[in-house]
């Protein structure tokens, strides 16, 4: 501290400054005198707590005055984004080696006070968006929460669905592997979101509770001439907020338990009438359910989901469609198991290697349509990824990883990604 | 006395907006010492080297080259100490304490306010109790000593670099032999 001289000069200069008219009388000079050593006394005293405040190499004494400066505001609006780039090589096929700018991100969150904000995320997808391209841009969420209590949230808007590990949490720091899972792509589409209301609702001892009324997918708009169906069924028909029907509602839960820490299990769904009284259509519901668990102890990371969907009275929603491609799947379902673990870590910096596996099936199951106007099953694929990724700081991911295809092995890929999120 | 901290620890804390408090710095620190008599509020500044070495983010009283604490005590014999601090959760502030017992070694963590959309699993007190015997010698870090909590990664990281950054601080002040 430099405090210390100063205030020894200050004092000084003070007192000579106070004593010079009085130095003529003795007895005023002896009281001046006494009043010095009092003064020089105390200035020991101060002198030697100041000392005893200090700290060895990392923390020393400090005046409080300092301390004002610790007060800030915060801004009200963050601005958030997330990002991927990525190659991808079709090792049998080098011809078909892509790069892509598959997603950038912009979003903001704006708290209008204590309790009520916005969250919202707005999407570019591969790049540029025109009648002649390939891309698009979409509100991937935007709602409003008001906090009513500690325990309890209300969202209204356009929200994503709290179903599996990804529909949520699904920016690229937060998983393995350049893309998206399959499981979480082909039967959960990843990111499902729906418009309406949704209840948070935190238990205690670990549980978690989402529920609400929105909206759901539409039926009507599926396109048997398509292969969009059999890439992922729900995904064909799903309405994310642009001028969506409404008449029938869908309905969503999901529960959610950590309560030992490193654990998770959880479930959820999502369904509903979804053909809103479309004409010409018959009245059909829609049933998409997950259960996952996650555990990471130490370094590792391993995750387990099963993930299935179905389509009621598909024989009435066929009957018209056959003889095209897509038809509706009765049933669809996937399953994966992966393990990751923190080989490295240095300050930012750290590795970790992963291993995937996963099967998934669009069409494991359709209604019988009579003899050779039923659909066969489709083929359930396997895919296992080996990968890792190196983390450059928290919110910057380079990731590389190989995909070998059971059915569609003239598929296998190597990908190559950089993501970031922040 | 002029250079002695007598300013409570509620008066150095950010003044940022909270959804819910779920406890004052009176209440946590009633809390985590519920046998002491009296809380002396003090307060100390870093060094350069010290604050560069523990890399505290912007909303930190550390950042600004700040240690505010309250060494708690029971009929003269001081028994821990605690200190609040804040780290940005994922896009939000969370407040919380870290109390050490007499010996430095952690006593307990609290979360006083949260505010992000999701991940207050940090709150739970199964996660907290992971930090209770730690010493500040310990990791102190997510993946190792610290289990993580999914869908609360950043959270969890976040407030485990807060309290490991509040304990190597006031080991530092421990080992100046300023907290007797």
């Amino acid at each position: 501290m430099n405090t210390l001289p100063l205030r020894r000069t200050a004092i000084c200069l003070a007192l000579a400054a106070f004593a010079a008219p009085a130095l003529a009388d003795p007895a005023s000079e002896r009281a001046l005198i006494e009043r010095v050593d009092r003064l020089a006394r105390e200035l020991e005293a101060v002198k030697a707590e100041l000392a005893a405040m200090k700290a060895s190499d990392a923390v020393s004494a400090a005046p409080v005055a300092a301390t004002s400066s610790v007060a800030a505001s915060e801004p009200a609006t963050v601005l958030t984004s997330y990002g991927e780039i990525n190659l991808t090589v079709p090792t049998e096929q080098p011809e078909a080696t892509q790069f892509d700018i598959q997603r950038f991100v912009l979003g903001f969150q704006h708290r209008f006070n204590a309790k009520t904000k916005l969250i919202s995320e707005l999407e570019v997808e591969h790049a540029v968006t025109s009648a002649d391209d390939a891309g698009e841009v979409a509100i991937e969420q935007a709602y409003v929460e008001r906090e009513i209590s500690d325990r309890f949230s209300l969202r209204g808007g356009l929200m994503l669905m709290p179903l599996g590990f990804l529909n949520e949490t699904h920016e690229p720091t937060t998983y393995y592997g350049v893309q998206r899972n399959f499981v979480e792509t082909a039967i959960i589409p990843s990111t499902l979101r729906e418009g309406g209301v949704q209840g948070v609702f935190t238990l205690g001892e670990g549980y978690t509770l989402q529920t609400g009324v929105v909206t759901g997918p539409d039926l009507s708009s599926w396109d048997a001439t398509s292969t969009d169906g059999i890439e992922s069924p729900l995904a064909a028909v799903h309405q994310e907020g642009q001028l969506a029907k409404a008449r029938d509602p869908s309905f969503f839960g999901a529960l959610n338990w950590r309560g030992i820490p490193g654990l998770q299990l959880g479930a959820s769904a999502i369904g509903g009438n979804a053909t809103h009284g479309t004409p010409g259509f018959p009245t059909a519901s829609y049933l998409l359910w997950d259960v996952h668990a996650r555990y990471s102890p130490g370094a590792w990371k391993l995750s387990a989901l099963y993930a299935q969907g179905s389509f009621s009275n598909t024989a009435a929603l066929n009957a018209p469609l056959v003889g095209n491609p897509t038809l509706f799947p009765k049933r669809f379902d996937g399953a994966l198991v992966e393990a990751g673990y923190k080989l490295w870590q240095q300050d930012d910096l750290s590795l970790e290697p992963f291993a995937r596996w996963e099967q998934f099936n669009t069409g494991r199951r359709y209604a019988d349509l009579g003899a050779g106007l039923t659909p066969a099953r489709r083929p359930t694929e396997r895919v296992t990824t080996l990968g890792a990724s190196l983390f450059l700081s928290e919110g910057v991911v380079l990731k590389a990883d190989y995909q070998f295809f059971q059915q569609a092995n003239d598929a296998d890929r190597l990908n190559l990604g950089l993501g970031w999120s922040f | 006395m002029e250079l002695r901290a007598l300013v409570g620890l509620a008066a150095l804390l950010p003044s940022g907006a909270f959804a819910t408090e779920y406890f004052t710095a009176a209440q946590v620190q009633a809390l985590a010492f519920p046998d002491a008599d009296r809380f002396e509020p003090r307060h100390a500044l870093l060094d350069a080297a010290a604050q560069a070495r523990l890399q505290a983010p912007p909303v930190s009283q550390l950042a600004k080259g700040q240690l505010a604490y309250v060494v708690a005590s029971r009929q003269g014999e001081v028994i821990g100490t605690l200190a609040i601090d804040e780290v940005i959760g994922k896009y939000e502030r969370i407040r919380f304490a870290v109390a050490l017992d007499r010996a430095g070694v952690v006593k307990q963590i609290e979360i006083l306010s949260y505010s992000e959309s999701h991940g207050q699993e940090v709150r739970l007190a199964a996660w907290r109790k992971q930090f209770a015997g730690k010493p500040a010698t310990a990791a102190l870090q997510v993946g190792k000593d610290i289990a993580n909590i999914s869908g609360a990664t950043l959270s969890c990281t976040h407030v485990t670099e807060g309290v490991r950054r509040l304990v190597t601080a006031l080991a530092a002040l421990r080992a100046a032999g300023t907290l007797a």
